[in-house]
């Protein structure tokens, strides 16, 4: 009712606001929104009986690690107290707090990674990682080493626990900006005005960065999860 | 690949730009045209999909490998106790 009454409203009284899918995305947010009456984002004292187990084997599928994932839940909760305000009810409290958590989890691997790594070497890293795109194709803009057929469908790929454990490493570690405008984009939906206004790049900028990271998470992937798929 | 066609390294920076803005009109024709000759970009767009789709993820494996299920009971007193703490 409440999704035929907005696009009403946006078609024929506001027709200059008119876009479907923001009115989808406000209608679909709001209906789960009003189902989530158990558990409202306000009251802070009942998310960790209602969100703390599953962030919790959230975070211990992606980390395997019993005490870190605790920390991650903790920190994800402190985190998710201060940026209450910010939370637009794009989502619902569950989407929002995942959100927030897998920030967590590719800080952490990257802080992992990074700790196993000089700082000379990072920096060669980061700038490798950036040729390493344009490098991919010859000079006539053709494949050098084309992408290799990844088995199965989707859904299968994603219930291999490999899969989802080495693309989390891979986003550990793409240089930091690169991860963090992937991440505002796929995980948090952000728009490019959006990420733009977040890391302070132009529009161009943040297509570029994007690219890249598309890019090398998808050959890390393909050099790590095919090898142990062999 | 003639001039007027986009190569490979072309198709694969459109095909990301694509997953955040939207192409004009004839850019589009010109990738599902190159799309259709070319199985190595088409994988690509395919990964690349596949990419958004797992990060977007939130569904979490059911077999937990004899890992715990949830929070133990002290643990989730400390973080209740930290996150009462850190209300304003």
């Amino acid at each position: 009712m409440y999704l035929l009454h907005t696009l009403y409203f946006n078609i024929v009284r506001c027709p200059e606001n008119f876009s479907i899918f923001a009115t989808l995305k406000t209608g679909i947010a709001m209906s789960e929104k009003q189902s989530e009456t158990t558990s409202p984002i306000d009251n802070p004292a009942t998310w960790v009986d209602a969100y703390g187990d599953f962030l919790y084997r959230y975070a211990l599928s992606r980390v395997k690690n019993t005490s870190i994932a605790e920390d991650l839940v903790q920190e994800t909760f402190l985190a998710a107290l201060k940026s209450r305000r910010n939370f637009q009810g794009r989502s619902t409290a569950r989407t929002w707090l995942i959100a927030i958590l897998k920030h967590k989890i590719v800080d952490y691997i990257r802080k992992k990674v990074r700790e196993q790594t000089s700082d000379k070497v990072e920096l060669r890293l980061d700038a490798a990682a950036g040729d390493s795109v344009d490098t991919g194709f010859n000079s006539r803009g053709g494949w050098k080493s084309p992408p290799a057929k990844w088995g199965g469908n989707p859904t299968e790929l994603y219930e291999q626990k490999e899969f989802m454990e080495i693309l989390y490493h891979c986003l550990g570690e793409l240089p930091e900006r690169q991860a963090r405008a992937f991440m505002l984009r796929e995980i948090d939906g952000l728009t490019t005005d959006e990420i733009c206004k977040a890391l302070g790049i132009s529009a161009t900028n943040s297509w570029v960065m994007l690219y890249r990271a598309r890019m090398q998470l998808r050959q890390c992937l393909e050099a790590n999860w095919l090898e142990s798929e062999k | 690949m003639t001039h007027w066609m986009f190569n490979c390294k072309e198709v694969s920076r459109k095909v990301s730009l694509s997953l955040d803005t939207s192409l004009p009109l004839h850019q589009r024709v010109m990738i599902r045209m190159h799309l259709l000759m070319c199985r190595y970009c088409n994988r690509l767009r395919k990964q690349l999909l596949i990419l958004r789709e797992a990060v977007r993820l939130e569904k979490i494996p059911e077999d937990t490998g004899g890992q715990p299920e949830g929070l133990s009971g002290a643990m989730r007193e400390r973080i209740k106790k930290a996150v009462r703490e850190a209300l304003p």
